[in-house]
């Protein structure tokens, strides 16, 4: 795409009427963050309690139980996360777009998901062999370690997006 | 010709962009107080703005979230155009035409925004 038609775009974005309400009614911003925020709480709160199981903790939990609970957790705050995020980038959207910390937040985001989905498709495949009372495969406590780290830095990076 | 409505659509946009800073970016060590006309104003998430222009100079003033100032007793109607308005404020670092406004005096009425 060119350098105009991303500008463009993102003008678009900012001049539809979404956009327009979330910078002009008195109550909708914070309302959309406020669910944001719930939404990240709830999804993050998942991953991060899934990773701490297998990096060792409470070992006497099985991770399928584990995951059967969680994941359906995460999966409806992602519902709630993914349109007030977008709510609130269109209401900015060229300024946004240009912020380092947004840029950095949307690649951790890339790479959270990309390790999820690369956990999901093998170590998680074996779970059977180390559901409980043992030490998850290496591959599965990376994977653990990775999310954890990249979960914190998008969240670092959502809320650094206002100082930059 | 899309192109064309676009970016000037983006001219018409893309003024108040770089309106969105925590006070980090406020050099706190230089208080300004700055009288002007309001040549323009924005009640708008997540900080409200008004173009002044001083003698010299048209400065970008950040102004509080509109929640805020409408609890705080400025509602938009008081930041019309034309209007005379003294801000107390600091310069922002980098942007030499911004400013981020403590207090908001129009008609008299000084309202805190921080």
């Amino acid at each position: 795409m060119t350098h105009a038609g991303q500008a463009g775009w993102l003008a678009w974005l900012e001049s539809t009427g979404a956009a327009t309400a979330m910078r002009q009614w008195l109550w909708l911003y914070p309302v959309v963050e406020i669910l944001h925020i719930l939404g990240f709480v709830v999804l993050v709160g998942s991953a991060a309690m899934f990773d701490l199981r297998l990096l060792g903790l409470s070992r006497q939990l099985p991770v399928t139980g584990m995951e059967r609970h969680l994941l359906p957790w995460a999966r409806a705050a992602a519902l709630v996360i993914i349109p007030t995020g977008a709510l609130m980038f269109i209401a900015h959207a060229t300024e946004f777009a240009g912020n380092p910390a947004f840029r950095l937040k949307l690649l951790l985001l890339a790479a959270a998901a990309l390790n999820a989905a690369i956990f999901h498709l093998r170590p998680f495949r074996r779970v059977t062999e180390w559901d409980h009372g043992t030490t998850a495969p290496l591959t599965a406590r990376f994977a653990a370690g990775c999310s954890l780290a990249l979960w914190t830095g998008v969240i670092a990076c959502g809320r650094l997006l206002a100082y930059f | 010709m899309k192109g064309l409505a676009a970016l000037l659509l983006l001219a018409a946009t893309a003024a108040p962009a770089a309106a969105h800073h925590g006070w980090s970016g406020y050099d706190s060590t230089k208080e300004l107080t700055l009288t002007g006309t309001i040549k323009e104003s924005g009640y708008e998430h997540p900080h409200g703005h008004v173009r002044l222009a001083t003698p010299g100079k048209v400065w970008l003033v950040v102004l509080a979230p509109p929640s805020r100032m409408t609890s705080r007793g400025l509602p938009a109607s008081k930041l019309a155009v034309g209007a005379t308005a003294t801000v107390v404020g600091y310069p922002n670092k980098t942007n030499d035409e911004e400013m981020r406004a403590e207090r908001i005096t129009i008609d008299g009425a000084t309202v805190e925004l921080r």
